[in-house]
Parts: structure tokens; sequence; C-alpha cells
């Protein structure tokens, strides 16, 4: 046995002499070149390079089918996080994969890099609570792409999801990047969450209008609506008896998706009925009695 | 009625009646082909008297064709267009005149009708689907959880026959025989039915217009629409509309949306 492996190596000896010789040729041993490029250090380029290659193709492999599944079977936002977090621990296997693979002591660069990693930890606390923070909001799932959602004021269409932010894209269309950090602190209201939405009416008429010939009217118009659904019915509450008229409130719903067609449409034909019928809008006055000397 | 016409190059608008709703089509010609334009035209509130429709189709005042109220594609030199029933896009939630309660366990068979669209299609494809009716929405199930649909009304026929001529004379009802079962253990009761038209054909049986056998099934945890089998089709019947969405298909979306309840991923 071992004398079949030793005639294998006696043979193969003389071809790897021959590559180191040609190597000495193009860099001589005695200039710096020739003392860099030995023939281990050829092999190890060529080990790394071929690792390189391997280990990239492969993550590229996993994050290309990753985010091809997770397109179909998660929402934009958790596939979003889900591939990026994969992405970045396939880097971070292609880095070791390398370092490997040029024989550098890694239990040394590991020990090095626990503290680079307290350092950096502390350098980056606030990417660190950001992409946390998205996590935390994944696991919520309290909007997806497309939703329009109202943060700290601002409302827009979510535009992009991101591991450390969002991006909303506002109805005057401009892009605002929201921080996870500050989804999770701040109030946020998901307008489109929910299939219907009620638009709330709040109507102030004058003291002399038929309360009840106003509540007809309003459910008239409602029901000729097209933006108004038929399913839930729509509310109608005599609220107060206000300073200067009496306070209504009529609430209607609408499809979410049509909540602003539905606004306009519902507002323009109430002012029409209304006006046709005679019942007149209040606004603020004054009573002022004379009192007679 | 549902069937291939020739484009009307020379004759003006011509206007299809179809039920109440009048579907009026005509052409633009132009050098490099011509612009078919469409557009539905719903009877104002209350109902017409049959005698006066006639009239009424040669009196109806149309916009010009540059207005928005048409809709324009482009057809080339195409020869004809077909009008063909369709289903709406969204679910139809039909709401029933009369209300009844089905005690547990019980099954109940009969008939509802839904409302059809009239598509216009050119070569086999659709350019435009018009409702029949003024189109109303409104809301299947709760505002949190529910779906948004088309609004319809009809009578629940509790019988083993469609009893078309006596009851349904509309050309824009497609029937609906339904099987209507209570799998829970308490009685229910049966106000509205979602139908979703997108897996269900359209029969042509004579002048009238019927689909599969479709199966409610009512649990404690909500209404199940499905085909009831696909028994034989009643003689004479010819297909005016195949189903957008295969069996297959939605049974394998319904599957995964249940995995993902399940598993909440």
């Amino acid at each position: 046995m071992m004398g079949e492996e030793g005639a294998a190596i006696a043979e193969a000896a003389p071809v790897a002499t021959e590559a180191a010789s040609r190597l000495r040729e193009f860099f001589p041993s005695t200039g710096p070149l020739g003392r860099l490029f030995t023939m281990d250090t050829a092999i190890i380029v060529v080990r790394v390079l071929i690792t390189l290659v391997l280990s990239l193709v492969f993550v590229g492999l996993v994050v290309t089918i990753l985010r091809k599944v997770s397109k179909k079977r998660m929402d934009a936002r958790t596939g979003g996080l889900f591939v990026k977090v994969v992405q970045y621990l396939g880097l971070a296997f292609v880095a070791f994969a390398v370092l490997d693979a040029a024989n550098v002591n890694l239990s040394a660069l590991l020990g090095a890099a626990g503290i680079v990693g307290i350092a950096i930890g502390f350098a980056a606390q606030t990417s660190v609570s950001n992409f946390i923070s998205g996590i935390f909001i994944v696991s919520e799932k309290t909007f997806t792409q497309g939703d329009v959602l109202s943060v700290d004021g601002t409302s827009g269409i979510v535009y992009s999801i991101d591991a450390f932010s969002i991006k909303l894209r506002t109805f005057d269309n401009q892009l605002i990047r929201i921080p996870n950090e500050t989804l999770i602190k701040t109030k946020m209201a998901n307008i489109t969450r929910f299939p219907a939405r009620r638009l709330n009416i709040d109507i102030l008429v004058t003291y002399d209008s038929d309360i009840e010939r106003t509540r007809d009217v309003l459910l008239e118009v409602a029901a000729k609506n097209q933006d108004v659904l038929r399913n839930p019915e729509p509310v109608f509450m005599v609220k107060e008896y206000g300073d200067n008229g009496i306070e209504l409130f009529f609430g209607v719903w609408c499809a979410s998706d049509e909540w602003f067609q539905g606004n306009n449409s519902m507002k323009i034909d109430i002012k029409k009925r209304l006006d046709a019928e005679g019942i007149q809008f209040a606004y603020p006055t004054v009573t002022v009695y004379s009192k007679k000397a | 009625m549902w069937e291939p016409y020739d484009v009307p190059r020379s004759e003006g608008t011509r206007i299809h009646r179809i039920g109440d709703a009048l579907v009026c089509i005509a052409v633009e010609m132009t050098g490099a082909g011509d612009l078919l334009a469409a557009m539905p035209v719903y009877p104002e509130a209350g109902t017409q008297k049959k005698s006066l429709r006639k009239k009424a189709d040669h009196a109806i005042a149309l916009p010009p064709l540059e207005d928005g109220a048409w809709s324009r594609f482009f057809i080339g030199k195409a020869e004809s267009y077909e009008l063909s029933p369709g289903y709406p896009p969204l679910p139809a939630c039909v709401s029933l005149k009369e209300t009844f309660s089905l005690p547990p366990g019980a099954t109940l068979d009969g008939w509802i009708f839904s409302r059809v669209e009239a598509r216009v299609l050119v070569a086999g494809n659709e350019l435009a689907s018009f409702p029949l009716v003024k189109p109303y929405k409104t809301l299947y199930g709760t505002p949190d959880a529910g779906v948004v649909c088309r609004h319809d009304e009809a009578q629940f026929l509790a019988s083993n026959e469609p009893m078309f001529d006596s009851l349904v004379t509309d050309p824009g009802l497609v029937a609906h025989p339904v099987r209507l079962k209570n799998a829970s253990s308490e009685p229910v009761r049966v106000t509205e039915l979602c139908i979703y038209g997108e897996q269900l054909s359209i029969f042509g049986v004579g002048t009238n217009m019927q689909s599969e056998r479709l199966l409610f099934i009512f649990s404690s945890s909500g209404v199940r629409m499905s085909l009831d089998g696909q028994g034989p089709l009643p003689s004479g019947a010819t297909v005016l509309a195949k189903p957008k969405v295969s069996g297959e298909e939605r049974f394998i979306v319904r599957s995964f949306e249940l995995f993902k309840a399940i598993t909440r991923l």
C-alpha cells in the first residue's frame, strides 16, 4: 500500500518541480516578488479564488431562491428582512471561508473581532436598534407595502420596507424615510388595513331645521351614492345642541381604497341636497336683544 | 343577444338593450385602424314601462364620442365584436329579499339569481365589461375581516326548478342552483349569500343563464362556498363563459392561506 502511494508521489514530483522552476523564471527567488510568489502562495491564491467564487455563487443562489420564495409566500416586509439577514449571514460565511482558505488563524481573528464588535456595537447603536425594531415590527404584522400609514402627522403610502427604515411616499409625492425605531416609539395608524373605513361627517344645522327630515335626506343621499357601501348601514346621531346650531353626526362606510372619492362625492351630494331641501347649515351667530329704556 | 356582431362602421351608434340597461357601441374610423367606443346607459330611478322602452332607445341623447363617458379601444381592422356575459370582478353579495332561519344539521336546496356584466370582446380579447344596473358595493362580513362585494338583491326560491318564466324575465340574471347546509349546532339566519363568480361558468339554457350548483356550508367558523359537484348540464345548454380561476388553483390558494393562518407566517 505504502509502496503504491510512494510511487505516485515520486511520479508527481518532477511535474511540481517543473512548475516551480517556471515560476522562478518569472519571479527570481532573490527578488522581492520571488520571495512573495512562491509555489505555496500561488496554491493559496488559487484556493482563495476558487473558494471565493464558489461561496459567492452558493450564497447568490440561496439568496435568489429565497427572494423568489419569499415574494410568493411572505409579505414584502418580512420577505425583504429575511432575505437581507440571510444575505448578511451569507457574506459573513464567504468571508470566513476565504480567510480559512488563505490559512489565516481564525481563532485569533475571532478574538479580535469580539473586541472590534463591541466597539462597532457602541458606534452602530442606532443602526442595531433600528434593525432589532424592524424585527419586532415584522412580528407584529401591522402593515405591508402599499398600505397607507400615518406616522407622527405624516401620511403616505408604504413605498419600501428595508432593514433599518421604511420609506413613505406622501400624497404630494415626497419620499419620507422613517427609522424603524421611530415606528416602535410613536403612534402609527394603518389607514388601509381593513377592507372598509367609515367616513365621519359632522354637520351643523340651524335650530329651525327639521331634524327628522334632515336624517331622511342624509340617508337618501347615502343610498344613492355609489361610493358608499350598503352594508354596514349608515349611522346618524344628534350630537349636541350647540351654541350656533344643532350638531349632527353622519357616518357612512366606504371601501378603504375609495374613501377619498367617497369623502368628496358624499360632501358634494349632501350640500346639494340640503340646499335643495332648504335645510340650512349653521354658522356662528350672535343674537342681540335690545332692552327698551 | 350574447353573440358576435359586425362592427357598425356606417350606421352610427348601435344600441344593445339587455334588461333595463343599454350598451352603446360606435366606431370612429382612423387611417391606421378603427377605434371602437362603448358606453353603458342605465335607466333613471323608477321602472320604465315596456311599451315605452323602444321609444326611449331612439330618444336617448348620447354624448359625442370624444366625451369621457365613452371607453375607446383601438381595434385595427377587426370586422366584428362580441357581447358575452361575465361575472363581476368583485364577488357578488346577494341579499335575500326574504330572510329565513336554517335549523342545525338542515340542508335546503333552492335557487338564487345574481346579475352578470356585459363584456365586449374583439378577437377573443375583453375590451370592457359593463354592469347591467348602476353598481353599488357592500361589505360581506365584519369591518375588520369582511370582503367588499358587488351588492345584489334576490329572492331565494326553495324549489327544485328555477321557475324562470314565472318569476324572472330579466336577461341579465344568471340562476344559481344552491344547496345550503347548516353544519353548526345553532340555528343560522340566512340573510345574504356571497358568490365568487371567478370560479363559475355561465351556461345558456334557452334564453336563460345558469351556473354550476353551489354549496354553502354554515359552520361555527363562518360560511364557505364551493362547487357542489359537476353534475350533467341541462339538455341543450351551451357554455357562454368559462371560470377565470380553476377549482384546483383556488384550492391551492386557500390551503396556503389556511397554512399561513395556522402557522402565523
